[in-house]
């Protein structure tokens, strides 16, 4: 069927997230018929509320823009073979640490740049930590990075409703200074130019990875640590680029959503516009195989279900929850290595032709 | 397999197509209205379902559909309002609570021919909105005065306030229950010739969601001799009923006190009618009513309404609307229809275990108020909440 | 401090080292056995869900409890079927569990009329145990003899050798002639049981009601007690008792007048989290994790 060997793995994984996206969506239509709702009247919803206009695209695109980020965060760690869901607080810090370059009373045309450099670092402070435990003490990042997403939230709590409070609102932080914003490119959408930022990410993790010696070493050490430290790479050092382009990218994410995000421009009590950013990522990053660019599609998807979602509720009346129902079987689906060898062998079982 | 799987997915492609119908259906006899809610949603018990109360009864009475828009995250407020605004199905959208102020502002700018309505908003000013606000901080007066005295009179020391997000709304609340507990204070000494140092334990838990948040300070206010627990943080109160009850479980008792204050609804319904003493009713749906009912007129005015204690917007709770609410509480699935008779008799038995002369300066206070001469802090007051708290301290 | 404060501590200490004790007992079985699961969040949070709604569809507190266990099975089975059968990454499958256990109880919350969250009629609640102090949940009891048992069960019994014969080195196990699969699958579904119980304990003991957030990522700190505690049953109740503390502590400092304008509450709260990566970073020389945990088992 296919001509070269090389091609037809390329394709698997997109047909494996297809094929677990197909099963997402099945299983989901199944629970809205056990709900009594019209499941092709839902998707027709879902469908059109997330690209069928301009508007709704340019919203999908804003939920998806730090998704991609988070995502890229996960993605790279497990290309060097490492497990990092860290992405979740060092999200937080990022954001807070964007919010307070405002206090910096900087001349206007800096505090954009040096607000996302902020965040970058902030998000570096809040990974470093976890490379330098698994390293110095074998603590595995899983437990490491958990630890370190719940003191991040209670750290951001503590920031948002202590330090760096609005004094007018007691339920927020100060805003984004103004020449920090990242300008909106649509005026009735919250799409913004951290769109941008997001896709120069990807482009730039896409040549780190494949094109510079140093993506070589961080893919080759997750590939095979073994061979790979005979063959002379430092492991160690790998660990560390891992967690240091990850939580770069992560603090960055965490920026952009509060920097773009009208109408506030600032971090809510309780930060609802950072929460699940970091979990949801890893979401994206499985579904998009940890390739940057099958992450920017998987982000748009998510993007896309996210926002559809919002339609579908109340027209034709299907609630939003059933989006992460969707997500998660797709993810359970991903689980399972071989999709499509599973559905070819149940195929085979039932007698159907092909 | 691949042309298996072309064949199918065109069937899909055509049931789509076919089975999906108008993506914008059609307005009903006399008016779509779409209701958007923050992340608290609806089962409250106390302000989303206030808000449900009042467009339910429009359906009812005067025949408009009513579409509720759940907001699952801070995100989606801006997104919902464009998304219904967009839409142009709807002759009025409500949006239910302060914290959709922002998203308010700038969707009513961006639709400048779209009517909209806000609860809990009166500082935006738009020709195409109508705005209304609450002396919440009177109400709180008058619980205030009632905890402190009622507090007293059992032989308590404390009352507690275990309220939500710290948002300015909330802090008239606050600012108003401590106004009404000097009162009582005051009061309290001067019919019975004793001293009555009743203090406050305040906290903001910082969620409109998380019951458990609730049920854990309460616990810790009664352990510190609370009497009384004024929920000032919608479905919390769920949470903070659940101390109360167990506490008194402990002591094998059934009845406070020490007893919950209710907010926004009626809801002494409660805790078996005997746990709940009061409810600081907050009628969300007389203004969400009256919003729908101008559209429908064609009164609809765009500017500032103020709903207190004068238009019967803010009241105590008291036995006229116990049977109404334990209706909007069987509904609810709160209760049962069978318990009601028990409840009622439960709550008489409660009200008449206090002393006439403390229901009676409540009443005093009432008309204090209506008459502008009890000055009650804080009909908006972010900047001076920390003055307030220095006046009336802990 | 009055006395009556402290009892209060103990007691909300004591309640919430339940649920997190529980699934990290059930985890330390599970891991022993060479399964991770991450999805134990996930699985918490759905029979949480499923215990209020079996309690109030048959009326008794313990068939809550039941059905909460069930619920916990059933998904320990998928997670063991697909980690040991279909040889599926265990990591991602555990993620797939969280992500559809929330959508799951939030979509369910909203189709029963209240998006926020359910509340459980307190007649079908486990009853308390009046201890005069405080009322006791019966469920920590529970869960001390659970803790003694499993540890009981794991090294001290013949099936407790298979278990981390197959989680140390599951080829030697299979040349044995124990049967790896099936002792993990086991494994699995008894981790299932245990979280399965703490979910349901959440919503018709403790609480009194189901909400979106009623976990509060504690399926998360019970794996990271399972590592505190070295994947032993008796540590890991030391170790949820900590945590419970800390957690009943911060509350506390947050209305306690005088101390909650000295000390933030959320440091407090912090506290166990940190309170664990010391623990994890200093112990972790002599912990030691079965060798072949989170690999699939593939028969050569």
């Amino acid at each position: 069927m296919f001509a070269s060997k090389s091609l037809k793995k390329q394709i698997e994984p997109i047909v494996e997230s297809l094929l677990a996206g197909l099963v997402g969506l099945v299983i989901g239509a199944l629970i809205m018929l056990a709900f009594g709702h019209n499941p092709l009247a839902a998707y027709r919803s879902l469908l059109l509320g997330s690209v069928g206009s301009v508007y709704s695209l340019a919203e999908s695109l804003a939920v998806a823009t730090p998704l991609i980020l988070t995502a890229l965060t996960f993605a790279v760690a497990m290309r060097g073979g490492l497990f990092n869901i860290g992405a979740e607080g060092q999200v937080y810090m990022g954001s807070l640490a964007a919010v307070s370059v405002g206090l910096l009373h900087l001349p206007a045309p800096f505090n954009l740049i040096v607000a996302l450099l902020a965040a970058m670092i902030a998000g570096i402070v809040w990974s470093l930590p976890v490379a330098l435990l698994k390293l110095g003490r074998g603590v595995h990042e899983v437990i490491s990075t958990i630890m370190f997403n719940w003191i991040a939230h209670f750290f951001a709590f503590y920031l948002i409703a202590n330090v760096l409070t609005d004094p007018k609102r007691g339920d927020r932080t100060i805003s984004i200074i103004e020449s920090a914003r990242l300008t909106r490119i649509l005026p009735t959408a919250t799409l913004n130019t951290g769109l941008f930022i997001s896709l120069l990410t990807v482009a730039i993790i896409l040549f780190l990875l494949w094109r510079t010696s140093t993506g070589f070493e961080i893919r080759a050490a997750g590939y095979n640590p073994h061979a790979s430290h005979h063959a002379g790479i430092n492991i160690r050092k790998q660990v560390l680029r891992v967690f240091l382009i990850g939580g770069a990218v992560a603090g960055l994410a965490g920026a952009i959503q509060v920097m773009g995000r009208p109408p506030y421009y600032a971090v809510m009590s309780g930060m609802p516009q950072l929460v699940n950013l970091g979990f949801d990522g890893i979401g994206v990053a499985m579904i998009g195989r940890n390739h940057p660019i099958g992450i920017v599609f998987a982000a748009l998807f998510f993007g896309g279900l996210m926002v559809g979602g919002r339609i579908m509720q109340f027209d034709p009346g299907v609630p939003f929850e059933l989006v992460r129902v969707i997500e998660g079987v797709i993810i359970l689906a991903l689980a399972v290595p071989e999709l499509r060898r599973q559905f070819s062998r149940l195929k085979g079982r039932w007698g159907r032709k092909e | 397999m691949k042309a298996g799987i072309i064949r199918i997915a065109s069937l899909v492609v055509a049931l789509f197509v076919l089975a999906g119908g108008p993506f914008v259906s059609s307005a009903s006899a006399a008016g779509k209205v779409a209701l958007v809610l923050d992340v608290g949603g609806r089962g409250d018990l106390s302000f989303n379902d206030m808000g449900f109360k009042g467009s339910d009864e429009a359906q009812a009475k005067l025949g408009v559909e009513v579409v509720e828009i759940q907001s699952n995250s801070a995100a989606d407020y801006l997104p919902n309002m464009q998304n219904a605004a967009r839409s142009g199905q709807f002759d009025l959208i409500v949006a239910v609570g302060f914290l959709l102020a922002d998203a308010m502002a700038e969707v009513a700018d961006q639709f400048p021919d779209q009517k909209f309505a806000i609860i809990d908003v009166t500082w935006l000013g738009k020709p195409n909105l109508m705005e209304i606000g609450y002396e919440e901080n009177k109400g709180s007066a008058i619980v205030g005065a009632l905890s402190s005295m009622v507090a007293a009179h059992y032989g308590y020391d404390k009352i507690g306030v275990v309220l939500g997000i710290e948002i300015p709304v909330l802090y008239k609340f606050e600012a108003g229950y401590r106004y009404g507990m000097h009162w009582g204070n005051a009061k309290y000494a001067e019919k019975t010739g004793k001293k009555s140092n009743v203090g406050l334990l305040w906290t903001y838990t910082g969620t409109f969601s998380d019951i458990a948040k609730g049920k854990a300070a309460t616990e810790a206010m009664l352990a510190q001799g609370a009497g009384i627990i004024y929920n000032v943080a919608g479905p919390l109160g769920i949470g903070d009923l659940e101390a109360i009850t167990e506490h008194l479980e402990a002591k094998n008792k059934s009845a406070g006190p020490p007893f919950m204050i209710g907010v926004d609804a009626n809801q002494d319904y409660l805790g078996d009618g005997h746990r709940v003493l009061a409810s600081m009713m907050k009628r969300v749906d007389f203004g969400v009513y009256s919003a729908i009912e101008s559209v429908v007129n064609g009164t609809f005015k765009g500017g500032v309404q103020i709903l207190g204690p004068h238009n019967g917007g803010i009241a105590m709770s008291g036995k006229q609307d116990l049977a109404d609410f334990i209706q909007f509480g069987v509904s609810g699935g709160a209760i049962s229809a069978s318990d009601s008779g028990q409840i009622t008799s439960n709550w008489d038995a409660m009200r008449k275990d206090i002393p006439q002369w403390i229901w009676d300066a409540v009443a005093e206070l009432q008309s204090e108020i209506s008459s502008g001469a009890a000055d009650v802090p804080c009909g908006w007051c972010p900047d001076t909440i920390g003055d307030i708290r220095a006046k009336y301290p802990d | 401090m009055e006395l009556a404060h402290l009892w209060g501590i103990l007691f909300i200490s004591l309640h919430a080292m339940v649920p997190i004790t529980l699934a990290a007992i059930g985890e330390s079985i599970e891991e022993s056995a060479g399964l991770f699961n991450i999805g134990l969040e996930g699985i918490l949070l759905l029979s949480a869900l499923t215990g209020a709604l079996g309690a109030q569809a048959s009326g008794s507190a313990v068939m809550g409890l039941v059905t909460g266990m069930a619920t916990g099975a059933i998904v320990g089975l998928l997670f063991g079927f697909i980690s040991t059968t279909l040889r599926g990454s265990q990591l991602i499958s555990g993620v797939g569990i969280n992500l559809f256990a929330l959508g799951f109880v939030a979509l369910m919350l909203t189709v029963m009329g209240a998006p926020g969250f359910h509340s459980v009629a307190r007649e079908v609640q486990v009853a308390l145990i009046p201890l005069g102090v405080g009322n006791l949940s019966p469920l920590v009891l529970v869960t001390v003899v659970l803790a003694i048992v499993a540890w009981w069960l794991l090294r001290r019994t013949q099936l407790g050798i298979w278990i981390r014969a197959v989680g140390e080195n599951p080829a030697a196990a299979d040349v044995a002639g124990i049967r790896v699969n099936a002792i993990r699958l086991g494994a699995a579904i008894a981790a299932g049981v245990f979280a399965g119980l703490a979910g349901a304990y959440l919503s018709i003991d403790w609480f009194g009601a189901v909400t979106k957030e009623i976990t509060a990522g504690r399926g998360f700190i019970a794996l990271a007690i399972v590592v505190f505690s070295g994947l032993n049953p008796l540590l890991a109740l030391l170790g949820g008792f900590i945590f419970g503390f800390f957690d009943g502590l911060a509350t506390w400092v947050a209305t306690y007048p005088g101390i909650k304008e000295i000390i933030p509450w959320q440091f407090v709260a912090m506290a166990p989290y940190v309170v664990t990566l010391a623990v994890v970073a200093g112990a972790i020389g002599r912990v030691r994790f079965p060798s072949a945990l989170g690999v699939p088992y593939v028969r050569e």
